[in-house]
C-alpha cells in the first residue's frame, strides 16, 4: 500500500480511534495517540513516561480572584465558566505531510497496513462552546519527524460574548509535577502587573499555590519563553523506575503565559480556605494565549484598567512547541 | 471618688483623673530604668455584660479564687472568652441591638443605659497583685495601660484610680496616694463597648481588652514631666533649634536641667544650663499641686551654623540629652532622646521635605500578628521595617490609631516618613448600604462628642510630636466632616508645628474645604480621577492616603499612579492599603492543619468576611507575589 507509505521517519498506527505517532528523535523515543472522539492528544509518552491524563482542553476561564468578584466580573463573564467546563468537541481533521486524507476511521482505516511511515502530522481538533452565541476554537497538532509537536490554537472571535477571563489550553498530567524551569519573568506576573518581573531562568520547586486567604486564581507568568516541566512519579503498575523527566514547551513566534499548578480553576474556585483545596494530584499546565489583568485600584467596583481586558470579540491566535 | 458605671454611656466622660498627655521620652534614675512591668498571668472573669460583672472585685479582701487567668496583654477573645468578629464599616452590633448615638438625631436625654445595661456588652475583670521594685519605692509612681480596649475602670487596694477611653493611646493614672511597697491589689475592669465604640469603628477584628504593656513608673524628685523640642533645618543648610520642657519637683526646690545636642559622633553642637526656679504660680512659671510643682523652661531658636538632615535617605539623627540637677548638683534623672533637622512646607500648592518634592511612596499599616493579633512586640516591628526597606516604602500611615510607641522611634530610625493618625473613625455613622447618609454621623457638628475627639487627637500629638519622622498629623479616617474635626485641625494648626494636616473625610462635605486638611487627600481615586483634580484648578497637593487595594491577587495597574508622579508635581503620591493580611492563626480539625481564619469563620455575623486580608504581606509575614511589583514601582521614585 504504497500510496500510504510517505516515507519519513514517524511511524503511524491507523486506529480504530485514534493515530498513532510514533518515532524517536533527539535520542528519546516517543509514542502519541491522538483521539478523535476525545478531542485531542491521549497520550504522549517519551523515554516511558506518560503525561497526558486526559486530553487537553481549550481554558476560558480562571478561578475568580477578589478583584473579580468585587467588581461583578463573575456576573458580566460567567458564561465562561460553563464554557470551560463543558466545552465540545465537533470533529477532528487529519493530515499527512500536508494533505488532508479521508478520516481513518472503519472501514476507511482498513486500507492500511500497520507500516506506514511520514514526515510529518497534524490533527485539527475542532471545539464549540455550549452557550447560546457559540465560539469556535480549533486546536491544531503537528508532529514532525524529531518528534516535536507544534501546536497552534485559534480562538475565534463573535459578537455579543463578554470579555474573557483567559483563554489558554489545558494539558492535565497524571501526577504532580516536581517542579518546572521557565524562562520569562521573576514571580508571578500579569498584564497589568509585570513591570517588577525580572526576566530570566528560573526554577520552581513543586508546584506552589499562593495561598490568599480565599483561594483564587494565582501562579501566572506571562511573556514566557518556554517552561519545562519536571516528573518523577507516574501511575503505572510497573515496576521499571521511569526517573525524573521533563517536558518543554516553548514558544514559537510569541511568548506565551503559564500556570503550573495541582488544581483546575475549578477546584481552586470551590475552596473558601486553603484547607478545603483537595490533596494535590495532577498538575494542571496551561498555556495560555491571553490573560486578563488582575487590577488594584479597589476591590469593590473599580475594573481591570481597559488594555487588560481580553476581547472576546476578536480572535485569538498563538502557538507553541512541545518536546 | 467612685466609678461610675453610666461613664460607659457618656460621650462627654472619657477620661477621669487621667494624667495629662505628654512627651514619649524613656528616662534614668542612676543609669536605671525606674519602671516595673506588669505584664504576665493576671487573675481574669469574663462577664457578659456589665450586668453580670463582679461588682465588687475591686474590693481588696475580694475573694479571687474562682478567678480564671489570662494572660496581659492580650485580647480577650483570643483567649477564648467573647467571639471573634471582623466588620469592616458597619458597628459591630449590626443586626444584634439598634442603637443610635447619644445627642444624635436632636436627642437630649443622652441614652442613658446603651451600654451600661445592655444584655450583651462583655466585662474583663482583672485582678493583679504585686509588690513595688525597690527602685519604685518611696517615691511618685504612675501606672501607664498602653493600650487597653476600649473603655477602662482602675481600682488599686480598693481605692477608684480613675477610668479612660481611647483604645490605642497611654492612659496614665497616679497611684502614689495609695500605692504600697508590698502587696498591692490592682483591679483593672475593661468593658468591651462604651460611646467610644463609635469612634473606634475601624475595619478590623473588634476586640477587647489589655493588649499593649501595662507598666509602673516612679518618677524621681526632679522629673522631665514633658518637652517638645523643635528642630528646624534653615535654608542656608543650618539649624535653629527650639525647646519647651516641664519638670515636676517639689515645692520651693530649685533644680538644674543641662540640655545638651550632639550629632551621631557625639559631638557637641548645643550645650545649655535651664535653671528650674521655683517662681510663684502663673504663666511660665511654677505651679502649685500638692506639694510638687511643675517648672517650665525653654530654649527659644538656637542657630546651629551647619546640621545635617534627617530624611529617608540619610537619617540622620542626633541625640538630645537632659541631665536634671538638684539645688546641689546631685544628678537626679537623665534622658536620651533621638531627634533630627528637617523642614515641611508647602510652595506653590507642592509639599517640599528639606526643599526637595516630597514624594510618598506610602503603605497603611495595622499593628498585626496571627497569633496575637494587635498584640505585637519588638520583633514584628522591626521585621515589618526591615520590609518597608528592601521594597522601597519610604512612609507609613498609622492606619487607624496609634501604634505602639517603639513603631515611631523606628521609623525615626531607619527613615520612614509618618502619618500619625489619630484614633478615630466613625465610618458606620455616615456611609450606609454604600452611600453618603450623615443623619447621624458622629462627632459631627455635636458638642457633645467634641472634647472626645479633641482629647484622642491632643493624645496623639503630644505623645508622639517629638518624632522627626512624623510629617502629617492625621485627624482619623473616614469620619465625615463636621465643626468637631474642624476644630481638631484648628488645634493642630495653632500649634504651628511645622507638619502637615492630614484629613480625607473633607471629600464627603466639601462645606470644610478650606478649614480642614492642607492636602486634598482621596482614597482608591482612580488615575483619571486624580488627573481631572489635579487639570482644574487644583487648590491643595494632593496625596493618596489608601490606593492599590491589596486584597487577595491584586496590584495590577499601579504603574498608572507611578506615571502621574512625573506628570503633576501636586501628585505626591500615596499609601497603599494596606500592609499585611489580617487572618488568624487557628486549628483546622478537618485537615489536621493550623491555618488561616479570617472574618465569618468564627460564626460571627455579621461580617465581612475575606476582607480582612488586603496585605502586601500575607499573615504570617511572607511577602505576596505583588511585592516585586511595589519594589519596582517604588524603586522609580528613591
Amino acid at each position: 500500500m504504497d500510496c500510504t507509505n510517505r516515507g519519513g521517519s514517524l511511524q503511524l498506527v491507523y486506529g480504530e480511534g485514534s493515530l498513532g505517532v510514533h518515532g524517536a528523535g533527539n535520542g528519546k523515543s516517543f509514542h502519541y495517540i491522538f483521539s478523535y472522539g476525545r478531542g485531542g492528544l491521549e497520550s504522549l509518552v517519551t523515554d516511558g513516561m506518560e503525561w497526558i491524563y486526559r486530553t487537553p482542553a481549550p481554558a476560558f476561564w480562571r478561578a475568580l480572584t477578589d478583584n473579580d468578584r468585587g467588581n461583578g466580573f463573575h456576573q458580566k463573564s460567567g458564561i465562561w465558566s460553563a464554557a470551560d467546563r463543558y466545552i465540545k468537541c465537533l470533529g477532528a481533521a487529519v493530515f499527512v505531510d500536508k494533505e488532508e486524507i479521508a478520516m481513518p476511521v472503519a472501514p476507511e482505516n482498513n486500507r492500511y497496513s500497520g507500516g506506514e511511515t511520514a514526515g510529518e502530522v497534524s490533527l485539527v481538533y475542532t471545539f464549540e462552546t455550549i452557550l447560546e452565541k457559540t465560539a469556535n476554537v480549533t486546536v491544531e497538532y503537528t508532529v514532525s519527524g524529531d518528534g516535536q509537536i507544534l501546536v497552534r490554537v485559534h480562538y475565534k472571535g463573535a459578537e455579543g460574548l463578554p470579555e474573557l477571563p483567559v483563554f489558554g489550553l489545558r494539558f492535565l498530567m497524571p501526577t504532580c509535577a516536581d517542579g518546572f524551569r521557565y524562562e520569562g519573568l521573576s514571580g508571578e506576573t500579569y498584564p497589568d502587573r509585570k513591570q517588577g518581573g525580572i526576566p530570566g531562568v528560573y526554577e520552581v520547586e513543586g508546584m506552589p499555590v499562593t495561598p490568599y486567604l480565599v483561594p483564587q486564581d494565582c501562579g501566572m507568568h506571562v511573556d514566557t519563553r518556554w517552561v519545562e516541566v519536571k516528573r518523577s512519579k507516574v501511575l503505572s503498575n510497573c515496576r521499571e523506575p521511569v526517573g525524573s523527566q521533563s517536558l518543554r514547551f516553548s514558544m514559537r513566534d510569541k511568548e506565551f503565559a503559564f500556570s503550573c499548578l495541582p488544581y483546575t480553576s475549578q477546584e481552586l474556585e470551590n475552596a473558601t480556605h486553603q484547607e478545603e483545596l483537595p490533596p494535590p494530584r495532577r498538575t494542571v499546565l496551561s498555556i495560555f494565549g491571553a490573560v486578563r489583568g488582575v487590577g488594584g485600584i479597589d476591590s469593590w467596583g473599580s475594573e481591570v484598567e481597559a488594555p487588560y481586558h481580553v476581547d472576546a470579540r476578536k480572535d485569538i491566535e498563538y502557538s507553541f512547541l512541545i518536546n | 471618688m467612685k466609678a461610675d458605671i453610666t461613664w460607659l454611656d457618656d460621650p462627654e466622660v472619657f477620661r477621669v483623673n487621667q494624667l495629662k498627655a505628654h512627651s514619649d521620652h524613656r528616662y534614668f534614675v542612676e543609669g536605671m530604668e525606674p519602671v516595673q512591668n506588669l505584664n504576665g498571668v493576671w487573675k481574669f472573669c469574663y462577664s457578659p455584660c456589665a450586668g453580670a460583672r463582679p461588682v465588687d472585685f475591686y474590693k481588696e479582701d475580694f475573694d479571687c479564687s474562682g478567678f480564671d487567668e489570662i494572660a496581659v496583654p492580650g485580647h480577650i477573645e483570643l483567649a477564648g472568652y467573647d467571639k471573634i468578629h471582623y466588620i469592616n464599616t458597619l458597628y459591630p452590633w449590626e443586626g444584634h441591638i439598634y442603637r443610635r448615638p447619644a445627642y444624635s438625631l436632636g436627642d437630649r436625654t443622652g441614652r442613658k443605659g446603651m451600654f451600661s445595661e445592655a444584655s450583651y456588652n462583655p466585662v474583663g475583670s482583672y485582678i493583679r497583685k504585686f509588690d513595688l521594685d525597690e527602685a519604685l519605692r518611696g517615691k511618685r509612681v504612675i501606672i501607664s495601660f498602653e493600650g487597653a480596649e476600649q473603655a477602662v475602670y482602675v481600682w488599686l487596694n480598693g481605692q477608684f484610680i480613675g477610668y479612660a477611653e481611647d483604645s490605642f493611646t497611654p492612659s496614665e493614672f497616679d497611684l502614689t496616694s495609695c500605692v504600697r511597697d508590698r502587696g498591692n491589689v490592682l483591679a483593672v475592669e475593661v468593658h468591651k463597648r462604651s460611646t467610644a465604640a463609635f469612634l473606634e469603628d475601624q475595619d478590623f477584628f473588634r476586640f477587647f481588652g489589655i493588649f499593649r504593656d501595662v507598666k509602673l513608673k516612679a518618677k524621681p524628685a526632679l522629673h522631665l514631666e514633658d518637652f517638645w523640642a523643635r528642630p528646624v533645618l534653615l535654608e542656608n543648610g543650618g539649624g535653629c533649634f527650639s525647646l519647651d520642657m516641664t519638670v515636676s519637683l517639689k515645692a520651693g526646690r530649685k533644680g538644674i536641667a543641662a540640655v545638651r545636642l550632639e550629632d551621631a559622633e557625639g559631638k557637641k553642637i548645643l550645650e545649655r544650663e535651664l535653671p528650674l526656679a521655683a517662681a510663684e504660680s502663673g504663666e511660665g512659671g511654677t505651679k502649685e499641686k500638692g506639694g510638687w510643682t511643675e517648672a517650665f523652661a525653654a530654649l527659644e531658636n538656637s542657630r546651629i551654623a551647619e546640621v545635617i538632615p534627617w530624611s529617608h535617605d540619610n537619617p540622620y539623627l542626633y541625640t538630645l540629652s537632659f541631665q536634671l540637677l538638684d539645688e546641689k548638683q546631685n544628678l537626679i534623672e537623665t534622658v536620651s532622646y533621638q531627634t533630627g533637622f528637617s523642614r515641611l512646607e508647602i510652595i506653590d500648592r507642592v509639599i517640599y521635605f528639606n526643599g526637595k518634592r516630597l514624594i510618598i511612596n506610602g503603605v497603611n499599616r495595622h499593628e498585626w500578628s496571627a497569633d496575637t493579633g494587635r498584640c505585637i512586640g519588638h520583633s514584628e516591628m522591626e521585621q515589618d521595617i526591615r520590609c518597608f526597606l528592601k521594597n522601597h516604602i519610604n512612609a507609613v500611615r498609622t492606619s487607624h490609631y496609634p501604634n505602639q510607641i517603639e513603631w515611631y522611634g523606628l521609623c525615626d530610625t531607619y527613615g520612614i516618613y509618618v502619618m500619625a493618625e489619630t484614633n478615630l473613625e466613625s465610618h458606620g455613622s455616615w456611609q450606609k448600604s454604600g452611600g453618603v447618609e450623615p443623619s447621624w454621623n458622629v462627632p459631627g457638628d455635636l458638642p457633645e462628642w467634641k472634647e472626645a475627639v479633641m482629647d484622642r487627637l491632643r493624645t496623639n500629638y503630644e505623645t508622639f510630636k517629638n518624632h522627626v519622622s512624623i510629617l502629617f498629623w492625621s485627624l482619623g479616617n473616614e469620619s465625615y466632616a463636621g465643626d468637631d474635626i474642624e476644630a481638631m485641625n484648628r488645634w493642630i494648626k495653632e500649634k504651628k508645628d511645622g507638619r502637615l494636616v492630614h484629613y480625607e473625610g473633607v471629600v464627603n462635605n466639601r462645606k470644610y474645604n478650606d478649614t480642614i486638611s492642607d492636602v486634598e487627600s482621596r482614597m482608591y481615586a482612580a488615575p483619571q480621577d486624580i488627573v481631572s483634580y489635579l487639570e482644574n484648578d487644583p487648590q491643595k497637593p494632593f496625596l493618596l492616603c489608601e490606593y492599590m487595594h491589596d486584597m487577595g491577587n491584586s496590584m495590577g495597574g499601579m504603574s498608572s499612579y507611578m506615571e502621574l508622579l512625573d506628570r503633576y508635581e501636586m501628585y505626591q503620591g500615596g499609601f497603599i492599603w494596606d500592609f499585611i493580611d489580617q487572618a488568624i492563626w487557628a486549628w483546622d480539625e478537618v485537615s489536621g492543619r493550623k491555618v488561616l481564619r479570617y472574618g465569618g469563620d468564627f460564626d460571627d455575623r455579621p461580617s465581612d468576611y475575606e476582607f480582612s486580608g488586603n496585605g502586601i504581606l500575607f499573615a504570617d509575614r511572607t511577602e505576596k507575589p505583588a511585592m516585586q511589583e511595589v519594589r519596582y514601582q517604588y524603586g522609580l521614585h528613591k
